[in-house]
């Protein structure tokens, strides 16, 4: 269900994290009070969290602060800014890596760039659920068209893996680490994912949707489906890091955008040194499923390809290409 | 270590899908990979894994393809994992046999280094035989499709 434009008046007056009475509310609105409260039970259900306190009207739960095109484009760099054909920022979609997989199809613009506040279906790998709860973490994705097929881009996964890690390190944020191939994890926990999905002829040109899912806040309501050990920003930054909100959403794209518009001349060996240095696998034990098939090993670094090595228990290095990766329980 | 070791070993990986070996012997090491570091080709993406119970080895691929029937072959672009649909709960897979498909229209997926990849038919036509089991590794220039 589309978030409406009563709902979408709601949250911003609601975004500051202080109370606002119902009257206030319904006056502003110009709707009764118990139209507000139909609006606010919908709200929730897209992941927001009230208080609601008689005398002094409705809070949410955690202070917001709303994507906005000015505040991104004001710290939004010169050579991003310059990268970037289109920019959206959608209140409610259904995915942004199906959104612009889907325009893909309809338009040569490159680069496009899709913020939203809420994914009714945010996805990660293989149709599994990004919890995508409304307006205080990141879903964005980057439709980028290449000129080459997809073979040449084969390591680009890696290479957005860095740019993520380096523009959390200009946010403040330290002791982030990758997890092969490009899973950013913070002490042992995800705490964000990103996807590629490629499409185009063999021989190219192709295009990319780079789709990064970013933790800042989740309501251990909404957190409840993951499976995973998780955590958000809020647990590892002092201060609340919704206030870095569009800040953090551009640094992000002042460090992807170059690398993902170079990527073709640059390949991931410019990036190869640089991903070890955050490599938060090397010497684990883990378990990789691919098909049907588990292989158990300790993790000995990436390749120049990129691929991930595992030494076998007979000492025996192979090479990875794909494959669910786990940690060996300790 | 002997040389005429390190040829058999060459061989021996050439006979399997393994990307790549490295194998010490006291203080010496060896690190065999089918493929050069120096450039990245793009078909420098190694094979996911040797599978130990039926390996599609280059040789075994190549005969194959000269038992296929005719018609169009769609061969795999990468190294990767196979994916016949779009989500492990996808009620229907891409396409089935006997299936009519336009030039342009999904084929599969390929699943390199958590890069999905869609594969399109390049040519449209009905297809005749799939050739890959869903969550399969594939190896570069391996036949997926027959369109005729």
């Amino acid at each position: 269900m589309p978030i409406s434009d009563s709902q979408k008046k709601i949250v911003t007056i609601l975004a500051d994290g202080e109370f606002h009475s119902g009257t206030e509310l319904a006056d502003t609105l110009d709707i009764s009070r118990s139209a507000i409260c139909k609006q606010l039970n919908q709200l929730i259900e897209f992941g927001l969290q009230f208080n609601a306190v008689s005398g002094k009207g409705y809070r949410l739960e955690s202070a917001l602060q709303l994507l906005s095109d000015r505040l991104i484009k004001k710290h939004l760099s010169a050579a991003a800014q310059s990268l970037i054909a289109e920019m959206e920022i959608h209140h409610c979609i259904h995915s942004t890596n199906s959104y612009l997989v889907e325009k893909s199809r309809q338009t040569k613009k490159t680069a496009v760039v899709c913020f939203a506040e809420y994914q009714t279906a945010g996805k990660g790998r293989r149709g599994r659920e990004w919890v995508s709860p409304f307006g205080s973490n990141i879903y964005l994705s980057i439709l980028y068209q290449f000129q080459q097929g997809p073979a040449a881009i084969s390591g680009l996964s890696l290479a957005v893996g860095v740019a993520v890690i380096r523009a959390l390190k200009d946010c403040g944020v330290e002791g982030v680490g990758l997890k092969w191939p490009n899973d950013i994890f913070w002490q042992g926990k995800k705490l964000a994912g990103i996807l590629i999905e490629v499409s185009g002829e063999s021989s190219g040109p192709c295009s990319a949707v780079v789709g990064l899912g970013l933790n800042l806040y989740l309501p251990k309501e909404k957190a409840k489906s993951i499976t995973q050990d998780w955590v958000d920003l809020s647990q590892i930054l002092i201060g609340h890091p919704v206030k870095i909100r569009n800040r953090l959403a551009a640094t992000l794209l002042n460090h992807l955008m170059p690398i993902i518009a170079n990527f073709e001349q640059d390949t991931l060996l410019s990036y190869l040194e640089e991903w070890r240095k955050y490599d938060c696998m090397k010497g684990r034990d883990v378990q990789i499923f691919i098909g049907q098939q588990t292989f158990s090993g300790t993790v000995k670094g990436i390749d120049d390809n990129g691929l991930l090595l595992l030494t076998d228990e007979r000492g025996n290095v192979r090479a990875f290409s794909s494959g669910e990766v786990s940690f060996s329980k300790t | 270590m002997d040389i005429r070791k390190i040829k058999k070993l060459i061989e021996i990986i050439e006979e399997s899908d393994i990307a790549e070996i490295e194998i010490s012997e006291g203080e010496e090491s060896v690190r065999i990979s089918r493929y050069s570091s120096s450039t990245p080709a793009p078909v420098a993406i190694a094979a996911p894994a040797a599978t130990p119970v039926s390996p599609p080895s280059p040789s075994s691929v190549a005969d194959s393809s000269e038992q296929l029937p005719a018609g169009h072959i769609v061969k795999s672009p990468m190294v990767g994992t196979f994916y016949s649909a779009a989500s492990p709960t996808a009620t229907s897979p891409f396409v089935k046999v006997g299936q009519s498909v336009k030039e342009g229209e999904t084929l599969c997926i390929i699943e390199a280094m958590k890069i999905l990849n869609q594969i399109e038919a390049d040519k449209s036509g009905v297809i005749k035989q799939i050739l890959v089991e869903n969550a399969q590794p594939v190896e570069y220039d391996q036949p997926l499709f027959i369109i005729e």
